[in-house]
This record gives C-alpha cells, structure tokens and sequence, in this order.
C-alpha cells in the first residue's frame, strides 16, 4: 500500500527542479549525437527515460511534456503536440523502474520495448491526423507503404510503422540511461527518491 | 553563448501583440478549419499566418523549420497518392508507379493541414520572447518552479553543447572512432555521451544549491523581473477571433 503511495507521490522540491532541464538538456543532446554519428535512431528521449527511473512516473511525465514544449519553441513548433507521446514514456518509464525493470540488461530491454508500445499507441492518431499516418522514416514509411498495397487497415499499418523505429530507438535509449544510472554515485541520486526521507537540500 | 531559441528580436505589429492573444489566433486558426473541413478555409488560414509571419520580418528563420518537415510531406504526397487501395482515377504514372486523383486530394488535405498547424505554432514561437511566454503564464498561474524548468532549459542546453564537443575532442584525442560503418558509429555512442549526461547530472547538484542559497523555495510573493507587455488592441483582437471560431462551427452545423 505505502509502495503504489510513493510511486506516484512527488517531491517538487529544487533537486527534482533542477533534474528536468537536464533531462531535457540530455535527450536534446542524445539527438545531437545521433545526428553527428548518422545513427538511424533518434535517440531522444534518454533523459525523459532516466527522470522517470530515477524520479518516478510524475518527474518523467514532467521532463517529457517540458521536453516537448521546448522542441517546439526552437526546432519544430509542430512537434509540441507530441509531448502527450512523451508524457507517457516518462509515466511508463517510472512505472516500470519501479516494479524493479531495471536491474539486469534484459529486463531493460523489455523495459525499451514497452516504453515503445506506450509512445507508439499515443503516437499512431497524432501522425493520423498530421500525416495521414506516416511517421516521416524511411524503413517505417515503407513498412507503412507495403502493408497499405496489401489492404491492410490504416491504424495498423500506421503501428507497424511507429513501433519498427519506437522499439529499437527506445531499447537503446533505455540501455544507455540504465548504463548512466548505474555509474551515478548514490548521493546523487538518493535526492531524487521519493521513498527516502532524509537526504534533502531544502 | 548562442541562443537556441527561435525568437526573433525585431520590432512589428505582430510582436506587439500580446502572448495570450496569439495563443488564442493559434488556437483558432487550428481549431477552426479542422471543424470545417474544408481545404479552403485551411488554405486560408495558412496564408493569413504566412502574412503575418512576413509582416514580422520573420521568414528568414521560417524556412529552416520548414525545410525539415519537407521530406515528410513529399513522402506523405507520393505514398497517399500512389500506395493507397481503392482508388481508381489514375491521374499519371511514372515508371510502374500509378498516381491517382482522389490521393493527391487527400494528400493536399493532409499538407495544407499541416503547414496550417506548422505556421499556426511557428508565429507565435518566431515573435514571442520565451520569457515573455513564461511570465505571462506564470502571472495566470504556472508554478515559479515550472517557468524556471522551462528558462533554464535555454542555458543549459548550450553549455551541454560546448561539453559535448570538448568530450568529442577528449574521446577522440584517446583513439575513439566516430567515422565508419554502422557498428563503429554506434559503438561511439555511449563512450560520447555518457560522460557528457554524468557531467550533467552531477551539476544538477550544485545548481539546487545555488538555487535554494538564493530562497529559490521562500514560500514568499514573487516579484517579475520584466514589465508586462500592455497590448492596445488585445479586447477587439480576442472577440474577433472567438468569433470566427463561432462562425466555423456555425458552418459546419448547417
């Protein structure tokens, strides 16, 4: 009973303040690096995923929506709308962190791949409505091509081609803020614990 | 340090108008012809966002938003137009490609919806300072601690940027591969951004220090470092607006 309280109980206090801006400052950075590298996946959501393992489903709900409203203050102010995708990989994440998803290498891969189903059920009737249910990448839009030539219905195909880029982009983003958490000295992190009730700054 | 918002600092009758307003003409100007249907009313009320966005001397930096949504749209127009099933009115056909009709209509639709959307958002993001944004907010009620997430996410992402070229240089001073195929490319990624992330998040400490040494919590009535923009216009503005909204619904009913 005290453990669902704390999941989704949350400390707004300074620590978890200053913990969104670097969750976003780090899935905007994971994206930079993709691009620099020409990797094929976003890779924007690392910090989004972390905040939700380390400061539960409200803080990553938080980092994803805010992460969302900057994208569209300075890359693509259309983008803004995917922040309700967003906000459900934060919850997901937090969820899943803690029912203890992250403890070993294939559980966080199960964790990546649900993270993905999350966004991509959130993801399928926002590309409905912008792109007739494209997702704007290439393996997934001809995924999405294929299966339209074979009467296939619309809503399906268009969740093919989210979850064919969702899961292995999430998987690995999942992988890399479980290797970044892993390393964290604990002081650092026990500060964004909602289960703890000592360490504080305020 | 490079500013990495969108903003534009000019000064026109676009950017005297006040946040709220905007937000209400964004609104409307989404809301409206979706209500309708009606690819006309979306046409128009793209090339009404497009003036304005001119009339702000804002265009220069329209088209590097609209350059990257390109791609998609041209892929939406060739898939919708030549992959779909059931249409029959082949309108012509390159190589064994046939492209039909009705699918080029639906394409359109769909691309005038979305450039509507994309300059709905992009005019009020191209001439509205973001701490503008935040303060109107935060004087309709946004947390401080909210509107302060959402400012320093606009330092903080410039500083990661300057880390993350020293960590780049650092790494590849070591011998760390960053060009190559696929497997080499993605083998850097972790040795990159890792210490970058870590860097990142240990700061975050100090910063809830600085920010709690400076009463960041005191449980006072804040005060506004910026005077309120005082819009002359913004009561006739907001009531035409809402009505066309009334009159998009309207049509839409009968």
């Amino acid at each position: 009973m005290s453990k669902a309280r704390n999941l989704w109980r949350v400390k707004l206090n300074t620590a978890s303040i200053v913990l969104i801006p670097a969750a976003v400052a780090i899935n905007y950075i994971g994206k930079l690096f993709a691009e620099a590298l020409k990797l094929p996946l976003w890779l924007d959501s690392i910090g989004t995923i972390f905040a939700g393992i380390v400061g539960g489903p409200v803080l990553g709900a938080l980092s994803g929506l805010i992460n969302n409203i900057i994208y569209g203050l300075t890359l693509s102010p259309a983008s803004a709308v995917y922040g309700i995708a967003s906000i459900g990989i934060g919850v997901a994440s937090g969820v899943l962190a803690h029912y203890g998803m992250v403890s070993k290498l294939w559980k966080v891969i199960v964790f990546g791949i649900i993270v993905a189903l999350v966004s991509s059920i959130i993801s399928v009737p926002l590309n409905y409505v912008y792109y007739g249910g494209q997702t704007g990448n290439i393996w997934g839009d001809a995924a999405f091509a294929f299966l339209n030539a074979h009467h296939v219905n619309v809503i399906l195909s268009s969740f093919v081609d989210n979850i064919l880029v969702d899961a292995p982009d999430k998987v690995v983003s999942a992988i890399v803020a479980f290797a970044v958490y892993r390393v964290l000295p604990k002081r650092l992190t026990i500060l964004f614990d909602n289960s703890q009730e000592t360490t504080t700054l305020d | 340090m490079t500013s990495i918002s969108l903003y534009v600092d000019k000064k026109s009758i676009v950017h005297d108008v006040d946040f709220l307003t905007k937000l209400i003409y964004c609104c409307v100007f989404i809301v409206a012809p979706i209500i309708t249907g009606a690819v006309i009313l979306g046409t128009f009320s793209f090339l009404v966002s497009l003036i304005l966005i001119i009339s702000a001397g804002a265009l220069k930096k329209l088209m590097p938003i609209a350059a990257l949504s390109l791609f998609v749209l041209l892929s939406v127009i060739i898939i919708q137009s030549a992959f779909i099933q059931g249409y029959h009115d082949v309108l012509f056909t390159i190589g064994p490609v046939h492209f039909y009709r009705e699918g080029l209509i639906h394409a359109s639709s769909i691309v005038v919806r979305f450039l509507d959307i994309l300059l709905a958002f992009s005019l009020i993001v191209l001439t509205t300072h973001p701490a503008d944004m935040v303060e109107t907010l935060q004087r309709k009620g946004l947390s401080h601690r909210i509107g302060y997430v959402i400012l320093s996410v606009f330092q903080i992402i410039p500083q990661m940027a300057q880390t993350m070229k020293t960590i780049s240089d650092a790494q590849r001073s070591r011998g760390l591969e960053t060009e190559g195929n696929i497997f080499i490319r993605a083998k850097a990624f972790l040795p990159l951004i890792g210490p970058v992330v870590i860097n990142s998040l240990i700061g975050t400490r100090e910063r809830a220090m600085a920010l709690e040494a400076r009463a960041f919590s005191a449980e006072v009535k804040h005060t506004y470092f910026r005077d309120e923009p005082v819009y002359r216009y913004k009561t006739p503005v907001r009531l035409i607006l809402l009505l066309l909204l009334i009159v998009s619904i309207a049509w839409r009913l009968l």
